[in-house]
């Protein structure tokens, strides 16, 4: 699945976004998501220079599409303190989505998810539930009601 | 007002879809008709006819990447804009492309 109880973190004490994401792609390398943290942080990290991935609202949605992803995956995470990530709004991020996705990806479910919770990260309503979340099943409850 | 739009970004994962339910969720606020493809790292999906780009009254492009078959729209008055300006304000962007359009 994309998404999974591993993959979720309530309260990331990490403040600096080159920090969260290491964090991140570490648990999804724990979780045999990712084959290699630094080729996948490397790539993420590159993605963020083209420009932000601080899509507003608080939300950060970075990602990579490399061959060091072994299946497309996302990790949630909400931060214990806002941080900087140079968002299009200017506010300080406290949800983190890092999504990957491999080169070649032949399952569309996984991509499918990705894009249908992309498109929610719109919702008002839907963040706002994220964000007042306390435990992983809830979490993934309203991820999974999309 | 009729509108069709792509929207397009360079790992097709985030953005395009993000850009797409925005541009759809102000084009419904503001009464205006709206068809968004997307060209994202799925494929071409809710993919824009021929017939539909000749009755569109607005043609919007937002993305980041080149819009592949844009040749579909080489009749077009094509509105261009990041895939990012409108996840921060589809709205903003929507108006301000009808009003090019009106003072054209």
């Amino acid at each position: 699945m994309v998404i999974d109880e591993n993959l979720i973190v309530l309260n990331l004490k990490s403040n600096r976004k080159e920090e969260v994401i290491r964090e991140l792609a570490e648990l999804a390398f724990n979780q045999g998501k990712v084959t290699s943290v630094n080729d996948y942080v490397k790539t993420v990290l590159e993605r963020e220079k083209l420009f932000t991935t601080g899509v507003g609202n608080g939300i950060a949605i970075p990602h990579g599409k490399t061959d060091a992803v072994k299946e497309s995956m996302m990790v949630f995470a909400k931060l214990e303190q806002q941080i900087e990530w140079e968002s299009l709004d200017g506010k300080p991020v406290d949800l983190v989505f890092l999504l990957g996705v491999p080169e070649k990806d032949a399952n569309d479910l996984h991509l499918q998810i990705l894009s249908r919770i992309s498109r929610k990260l719109i919702d008002d309503t839907f963040v706002d539930k994220l964000r007042k979340s306390q435990t992983k099943d809830e979490v993934i409850g309203i991820l999974n009601s999309i | 007002m009729k509108i069709v739009a792509v929207t397009a970004c360079p790992t097709g994962i985030a953005h395009t879809y993000m850009a797409a339910e925005a541009l759809e969720r102000a084009a419904k606020s503001l009464g205006y008709s709206i068809k968004v493809e997307t060209q994202g790292s799925i494929g071409i999906e809710n993919k824009i006819s021929q017939k539909e780009v000749n009755e569109a009254d607005l043609v919007i492009f937002a993305a980041d990447v080149a819009v592949k078959e844009e040749s579909r729209f080489k009749d077009k008055t094509i509105y261009r804009v990041e895939a990012q300006k409108v996840i921060k304000n589809a709205k903003a962007v929507i108006e301000e492309a009808v009003n090019l359009l009106n003072n054209k």
